[in-house]
C-alpha cells in the first residue's frame, strides 16, 4: 500500500471530437497526493486540469490507468461500491451546482439523504455544517436568495457533510469577486487545517493557487511540465506559470505578515 | 333563447361530466405513464447517464409516431383496440382510450424538454456525491424541473380539452359533442355559444391555476 491518499497511475482520457478524431485531454499521467496537502492543479484553458480532477472521482473514467483514492481502486469498482465511495469525497465546483428549488438545508442534508442517515442526525450534522461555513442563520433560505460567496459556502458544507477525506475543488472562486475570493480561501484553509480534509484544487488563477497550496503541478497539454512546493524556492522552475507562481508565493507571505501586524 | 338554454341545462351538465372524465382519464395516463417516459426519454439521451443511442431511436420513433397521427385520425384507427380494451368504442370511457394514448406522447415529450432545462453541473453534482440514478430523478429532476412540468401538465389539459370535444365526433359525449349535435347540426346558436362559454372558462381556470401552482414552488 502506497502512503498516498490519492494516486493516479499512468491515466490516459481522450474525448471524440464532434467532428471526428480524437482529443488527447491527458496522455499517461501519474500523480501522487499526500493526506492533508493542499494540492493546486494549474494550466491554461484545455491543458487537461479539469480532466484531471474530475479522473480522482471517476466523473470521467479514463480509458487507461488507475485511480485510487484512501485505499480503494476506485477504477476496479462497481457502480454500486463506487456510489458508496464518492461518499467520501467531496466537490464543489464553479457554478455551485446547488439544488435551486430546494432551501440551504435541504441541500446541505442531500448527500447524508442519499444514504440513509436518520433525520435526527441529519439535521444535527447539517446545523454543524453550516456553523462551519459561517451560515447557520441562512439553514430555511433558498439559494437564489443568497450571494456567490454564500451559495459557495453552501456547497462546501454540503460537500463536508458526509466528512470526506478529500474535497476537489473546481475553479471554485472563478464566479466570485476578489474580496469574496479571499474569505473563501481562508474558508477552505481552515478546514484543511482544522479537519484534515485533503483539498485538490484546480484554477487559472495563480494568486488563488499562490494563497492556498502546499504543492503545485503545472498541466500542460495533456501531462504535468511540473511540480513543486510552493515553500521550496531554491529549484529552478520549468515553466513561466510556475515562475509566475513564485511571485504570488511572495504576495502571500506579505499579506499573512498584515494579518499578525493586525 | 335564455329558457331555451334552461331546458337544456341538465344535458349540459352531463357533458360537462363527461368532458371531465375523458380529460381526468387522460391527464391521469399521461403523469402515470407518460412522465415515466418522458424521464426515460430525457435519460438515455447523448450526454445523460443512460446514453443508449438504440433506446433512444427506437423510443423517439414511437412517441413521434403517435404525434404525427391528427387525431381524429388516431381516434378512428384505434377503434378496434378501444373495443378491445373498454368493451366498445361509444362514449367517453371509449374515447378515453385514443385520448390516453395521445397524451402519453404528448406529454412524454413535454417532459423530455423540460428535464433540458436543468443544469448539467446540478446534475453532475448529485452523481459526485454518489446519487444512484433513480436518485437523480427523484431527488434533482423532479425537484428543479417541478415548475416546468406544472406548466406542461397545463399546457397538455388544454390541448386535451379540445380534443375530448373532438371525441364527440365520434361519440365520446362531452361538450364537443353537445356543440356539435345541437350548435351545428341543428343550427342552435344559443347552444354554440353557451358550450363555448363554458370551454372558455375551462381553460382561462386551468390555466390560472396553473400558472399560479407554477410560481409558487418556484424558488429559482
Amino acid at each position: 500500500m502506497s502512503d498516498y491518499l490519492i494516486e493516479l497511475r499512468q491515466v490516459s482520457k481522450a474525448f471524440a471530437l464532434p467532428r471526428g478524431g480524437r482529443f488527447h485531454a491527458l496522455r499517461e499521467v501519474s500523480l501522487q497526493i499526500g493526506a492533508g496537502e493542499v494540492f493546486g492543479l494549474i494550466g491554461k484553458s484545455g491543458a487537461g486540469k479539469s480532466t484531471l480532477l474530475r479522473l480522482i472521482n471517476l466523473l470521467e473514467r479514463p480509458d487507461q490507468g488507475s485511480v485510487t483514492v484512501d485505499g480503494r481502486v476506485l477504477t476496479a469498482l462497481s457502480k454500486r461500491q463506487l456510489r458508496e465511495a464518492r461518499q467520501h469525497i467531496g466537490m464543489i465546483f464553479q457554478q455551485f451546482n446547488l439544488l435551486q428549488n430546494a432551501s440551504v438545508f435541504d441541500n446541505v442534508a442531500f448527500p447524508l439523504r442519499l444514504h440513509a442517515t436518520r433525520e435526527a442526525q441529519v439535521t444535527a450534522r447539517v446545523l454543524e455544517c453550516l456553523d462551519l461555513v459561517g451560515l447557520a442563520d441562512k439553514a430555511h433560505s433558498y439559494p437564489a436568495r443568497l450571494s456567490g460567496g454564500q451559495q459557495q459556502r453552501v456547497a462546501i458544507a454540503r460537500a463536508l457533510a458526509t466528512r470526506p477525506a478529500v474535497l476537489l475543488c473546481d475553479e471554485p472562486t472563478s464566479a466570485l469577486d476578489p474580496g469574496t475570493t479571499r474569505a473563501l480561501l481562508d474558508t477552505l484553509r481552515r478546514i484543511n487545517r482544522e479537519l484534515g480534509v485533503t483539498i485538490v484544487i484546480v484554477s487559472h488563477e495563480l494568486s488563488v493557487l499562490g494563497a492556498i497550496c502546499d504543492r503545485v503541478a503545472v498541466i500542460e497539454d495533456g501531462v504535468i511540465a511540473e511540480q513543486f512546493a510552493l515553500a521550496e524556492t531554491g529549484t529552478v522552475r520549468k515553466t513561466a506559470l510556475g515562475r509566475e507562481l513564485a511571485y504570488h508565493r511572495h504576495e502571500r507571505a506579505a499579506i499573512w505578515q498584515e494579518q499578525v501586524h493586525a | 333563447m335564455l329558457d331555451h338554454a334552461i331546458t337544456l341545462l341538465p344535458e349540459l351538465w352531463v357533458a360537462l361530466g363527461q368532458t371531465l372524465t375523458m380529460l381526468g382519464i387522460g391527464m391521469l395516463a399521461a403523469v402515470l405513464l407518460g412522465g415515466p417516459l418522458g424521464v426515460l426519454l430525457f435519460l438515455v439521451t447523448e450526454g445523460q447517464s443512460l446514453h443508449n443511442r438504440p433506446a433512444a431511436l427506437l423510443l423517439g420513433w414511437l412517441v413521434n409516431t403517435v404525434r404525427s397521427f391528427p387525431f381524429i385520425i388516431l381516434l378512428v384507427a384505434l377503434v378496434p383496440f378501444t373495443r378491445l380494451v373498454a368493451g366498445t368504442s361509444i362514449g367517453p370511457l371509449a374515447a378515453s382510450v385514443p385520448l390516453s394514448i395521445a397524451a402519453v406522447a404528448y406529454f412524454a415529450r413535454l417532459v423530455e424538454q423540460t428535464l433540458k432545462e436543468v443544469p448539467r453541473g446540478v446534475i453532475e453534482a448529485a452523481h459526485a456525491m454518489g446519487a444512484s440514478e433513480w436518485q437523480i430523478v427523484a431527488r434533482v429532476l423532479l425537484v428543479e424541473a417541478r415548475p416546468g412540468l406544472v406548466l406542461a401538465a397545463t399546457v397538455l389539459s388544454i390541448s386535451f380539452l379540445s380534443y375530448s370535444a373532438v371525441a364527440g365526433v365520434v361519440g365520446g359525449g362531452g361538450i364537443g359533442d353537445l356543440a356539435i349535435r345541437y350548435g351545428y347540426y341543428r343550427f342552435e346558436t344559443d347552444v354554440m355559444v353557451i358550450t363555448v362559454a363554458v370551454l372558455l372558462a375551462l381553460v382561462q381556470t386551468i390555466q390560472f391555476a396553473g400558472t399560479r401552482i407554477a410560481r409558487q414552488i418556484d424558488r429559482r
